[in-house]
């Protein structure tokens, strides 16, 4: 313990004191808190945080920084990775990037755990409580999108991000602003900026394109085609490869897979945005010039359901879903598809019931469905699945489900994708056969066994949308269903799939995605742009960039279970070594296409405290205009760390 | 679009291969293909097979390759950084539009001719064994260099650079050749540079070569070069890489040399078709006399 208290300030904890001593009892016990989770996360390295002590064996602090290839990835997170290296350089640590491709990135942050820190984007949601699968100490083991960083808080975050799941109103605001303020203290992540997306669109064969819904499947429906130009298929185009080789929808590892996902499968519900008019705009809003993407914007809208009840204590839902749907049937061939909606298809067809929802629940909850002595949850949704407590099938087409968590949290909960359960199910083969060819004691790896890293073609889902064929590393094909409820009923107004397919290409990225739609080529680019591309100028009236309003934020992301990462006073000062303003401003080339954030949830949701602008605690860049201060940066590292001839040793 | 990149390179390429036969060639030896090509290219099969099937294998390799360099590749992109630092923005300092244009001109179009022309060039020639030993070396640049992509996972300058790779990037400059590259090419598979060592693969045989194609010594050397040069002007390979590719050059065109020749698959044919089982241990001499050098 002596040697943990030696690193921990007697009553300082670097630059950001003097701004926030007077913010009362708050920062107090978060301070305490931060002393907790830092003796947590030392206690399992005490050796190296030893050699801190014994300089005879001290060596420079290495970092190496996980991030994604500039000309054929994200040339942003590139960008934004070498002014963070260079920082890192001048406070005398060894910094290198390691660049990786999408996948691989992914698969090293989520499943493996193998890094010190890398710079990304986070998928975030309008929710605020995606953090308690981002953070919660119950996800320390888990593979998958769950606490990639090994964040342990058990004291102050955890029960903070448990609290806020129950309460409503007032009551969730302020402690979602005490949670807030605790994870901007304790940096687990820290958060750069969030980023509108960019995609380049034709209008002339297909229009009415919703910059709402361009980031997930619905921007693919409802859309007006051109009676009078060939609009059989809408030709979209996508970077990564791999979202042309896995439909698996449980895939951690393939980013940007959501667009398929929600067109193949369907959920109880999907979020709606309800743009504000111009007159209700508010005055910030107006000021930006764009539509902020605020939590309020945002409901959740039955989807596959047609209604839910509350109970009166808010904690159970009764679930009507719509009758007569069908997994799509992929047996069929050919001839299924000539034929659209007729008696054969539907005959042979998987209808979907309420058994398939209380399967999925479970199945995410638990993807050996109890096969295995330890449950092995999936790599994803599981902020979503943890709120759900039981699902009872009341008959085929109602369900009662319980939650531990209220309204808010719980209806988030009815978006993941419904799974078929039936003896036909892709999920329920994988399974006996996996348990048959198994030894007694099966237990496979969390996150990253055969149902989880399956390629999963074809894909069954009930979704508007049905695989049709791949060409792996190349295209994926998919086809309308005709008998979508979307189309074939008319007690709603939700869109309906227009396109008779849709086919997704592979292009190698930006510059070529652009020209390709300009050509004529392309009716949209699926993957966001680089920014840059906003600069070209195309001559051509049918195609234009539109701009997508996104919760997703660049951030640093902290190996929190490793030295020197595990330190709540390392991750705080090496916060302080990016400029947010200069970020958004010089490597986001459009004008107003990013905003520094110190704090990674909706507008709506943002504490005073951790407002850019004027917040007391926000983590200011130590330096100006992308340039920093050394001397003074150096002090912020020299307080709790050494230095020896310039380098910073442990 | 692919398509349409394709054909504006194979026509150009075709357009450039006439006139430098004429050049280059000349009408006399040309005249003489009209009866000879088919023994020469019957001479030459066992080469061309070669070179069929070893491309075959490097494009199913290309694509299912990436699960053996992800389990034994070693991912090298920060370590050539580290050596080289900056050195490939040097080229920058000549960066025009017309420069880049000329350079993706290079590595696109010149690149293919630079390949195909000493083909057809030694088909020309009386004696094959330059053909042979060419179709030998181009054989052995893919297979050294598809063993090297699989254990060096590395991308190339253009990926790491940000500053500085705007002006000179082919994939900013002409978006359209990307989809070539990407086709004949993984972005992570870059040591060593295949366009560098092919290129002067063939500069070194029009070395061996200069008594024969006097005036396409001088110009292939140029043109290799500036192809060389391209791949590190567009920011597609390190110095490391080309540094590399010379080497692999030298070290197939010297293998090539050595194999050719060696073993004559239609000594053996001719052996087992005359009944002849007594082992003959001067075999492969006598035929590499007969059809060699």
């Amino acid at each position: 313990m002596g040697v943990q208290r030696m690193s921990l300030p007697s009553d300082d904890v670097g630059a950001d004191a003097d701004a926030d001593a007077n913010t009362g009892y708050s920062r107090r016990s978060l301070l305490a808190a931060g002393a907790t989770g830092l003796s947590v996360a030392a206690s399992g390295c005490i050796d190296r945080v030893q050699s801190v002590v014994d300089s005879d064996t001290a060596e420079q602090v290495s970092l190496s920084i996980l991030s994604l290839p500039a000309a054929d990835g994200d040339r942003e997170t590139a960008e934004i990775a070498r002014h963070l290296e260079s920082n890192l350089d001048a406070v005398g640590i060894d910094a290198t990037i390691s660049t990786r491709s999408e996948s691989e990135f992914l698969e090293t942050i989520l499943i493996d755990h193998d890094f010190d820190l890398y710079v990304g984007r986070h998928p975030a949601d309008f929710d605020p409580d995606f953090l308690y699968e981002t953070l919660h100490s119950t996800y320390e083991y888990d593979q998958g999108w769950q606490n990639p960083f090994g964040f342990t808080d058990t004291l102050t975050i955890d029960r903070l991000l448990e609290r806020q799941r129950e309460e409503t109103g007032a009551d969730r605001e302020r402690t979602v602003a005490t949670l807030l303020e605790g994870i901007a203290q304790e940096k687990p992540f820290e958060p750069i900026c969030v980023a509108n997306e960019y995609r380049a669109v034709r209008t002339d064969r297909f229009d009415g394109w919703d910059e709402n819904y361009l980031t997930t499947g619905s921007g693919y429906l409802g859309l007006e085609s051109d009676a009078s130009s060939d609009t059989e298929q809408l030709h979209a185009l996508v970077t990564d490869q791999r979202l042309t080789q896995t439909f698996n929808p449980l895939s951690p590892t393939t980013h940007e897979q959501r667009v398929i996902v929600d067109l193949l499968y369907d959920s109880l519900a999907v979020p709606r945005w309800s743009v504000p008019e111009e007159t209700e705009a508010t005055d910030e809003e107006t000021q930006a010039g764009e539509e902020v993407i605020d939590a309020a914007n945002v409901s959740i809208e039955p989807w596959l359901a047609t209604d839910w009840e509350w109970d009166g204590e808010n904690r159970t839902m009764t679930v009507d879903i719509r009758e007569d749907c069908t997994f799509h049937d992929h047996t069929g061939g050919d001839d299924t598809d000539a034929d659209g909606s007729d008696d054969n298809g539907s005959e042979s067809a998987i209808p979907l019931t309420a058994e398939d929802v209380a399967f999925t629940y479970r199945f995410l909850a638990d993807t050996t469905y109890g096969r295995a002595a330890s449950a092995s949850p999936a790599p994803r949704y599981q902020g979503h699945v943890s709120a759900v407590d039981s699902v009872t099938v009341e008959d085929e087409y109602q369900l009662t489900i319980s939650f531990s968590t209220d309204r808010a949290v719980a209806e988030r909960a009815l978006t993941v994708p419904i799974l078929p359960s039936g003896s036909d199910s892709p999920w329920i083969s994988h399974l006996e056969s996996s348990v048959e060819s198994a030894d007694d004691d099966w237990s496979p790896t969390q996150g990253d066994w055969s149902i989880v890293t399956t390629d999963h073609a074809p894909p069954t889902g009930s979704g508007p949308y049905k695989y049709d064929s791949h060409d792996a590393g190349t295209s994926v094909t998919l086809t309308r269903v005709e008998d979508h409820f979307t189309l074939r009923d008319d007690d709603h107004d939700l869109p309906a799939p227009t396109a008779d397919e849709l086919h997704f290409e592979v292009d190698p990225g930006t510059s070529s995605s652009v020209e390709r739609v300009a050509n004529g080529d392309a009716d949209i680019t699926t993957t966001r742009l680089d920014t840059y591309a906003l600069e070209s100028t195309i001559d051509d009236d049918a195609v234009s960039f539109v701009e997508s309003p996104s919760w997703s934020f660049y951030h640093i992301g902290f190996n929190t279970r490793s030295m020197p990462c595990g330190n709540t006073h390392f991750r705080r000062a090496v916060s302080q070594l990016v400029d947010k303003q200069w970020v958004a401003e010089e490597v986001f080339a459009a004008e107003d296409s990013a905003r520094p954030v110190a704090t990674p949830v909706a507008e709506e949701w943002v504490p005073d405290s951790l407002a850019w602008d004027d917040g007391e605690l926000v983590t200011t860049f130590e330096g100006e205009d992308g340039d920093l201060n050394v001397d003074a940066a150096r002090e912020l590292f020299a307080s709790n760390f050494e230095y020896d001839d310039g380098a910073l040793v442990w | 679009m692919l398509a349409q990149v394709l054909t504006r390179v194979a026509l150009v390429v075709a357009l450039a291969l006439a006139v430098s036969l004429v050049v280059f060639v000349g009408r006399e030896r040309l005249a003489s293909l009209r009866t000879e090509w088919q023994p020469r290219l019957r001479q030459s099969a066992p080469a061309f097979a070669l070179l069929v099937v070893i491309l075959g294998l490097n494009r199913i390799m290309r694509q299912d390759g990436y699960d053996i360099s992800q389990a034994y590749g070693i991912h090298m992109t920060e370590v050539f950084y580290s050596l080289e630092g900056d050195f490939v923005l040097l080229f920058r300092s000549i960066a025009t539009p017309e420069v880049t244009t000329f350079f993706s001109v290079a590595y696109v179009y010149v690149y293919a001719f630079v390949l195909i022309f000493p083909v057809v060039a030694y088909v020309a020639l009386s004696n094959t064994v330059v053909l042979r030993q060419l179709l030998t070396a181009y054989s052995l640049n893919y297979v050294i260099g598809l063993v090297f992509y699989l254990l060096v996972i590395a991308y190339g300058p253009r990926n790491v650079m940000i500053e500085g790779m705007d002006a000179t990037h082919l994939y900013y400059a002409s978006p359209e050749y990307i989809h070539l590259t990407t086709e004949v090419n993984q972005n992570r598979n870059v040591f060593p540079s295949l366009h560098t060592s092919l290129s002067a693969t063939v500069a070194i045989f029009a070395y061996m070569t200069r008594d024969q194609y006097r005036a396409w010594f001088p110009v292939a050397v140029g043109l290799a070069t500036s192809v060389i040069i391209s791949t590190m002007y567009l920011g597609i390979h390190w110095a490391i890489d080309v540094v590399a590719g010379l080497v692999l050059a030298v070290v197939c065109v010297v293998l090539a040399k050595r194999l050719v020749g060696r073993w004559s698959l239609s000594a053996v044919f001719e052996r087992v078709r005359a009944g002849d089982h007594t082992e003959s241990v001067s075999g492969p001499d006598r035929e590499q006399g007969e059809d060699g050098v």
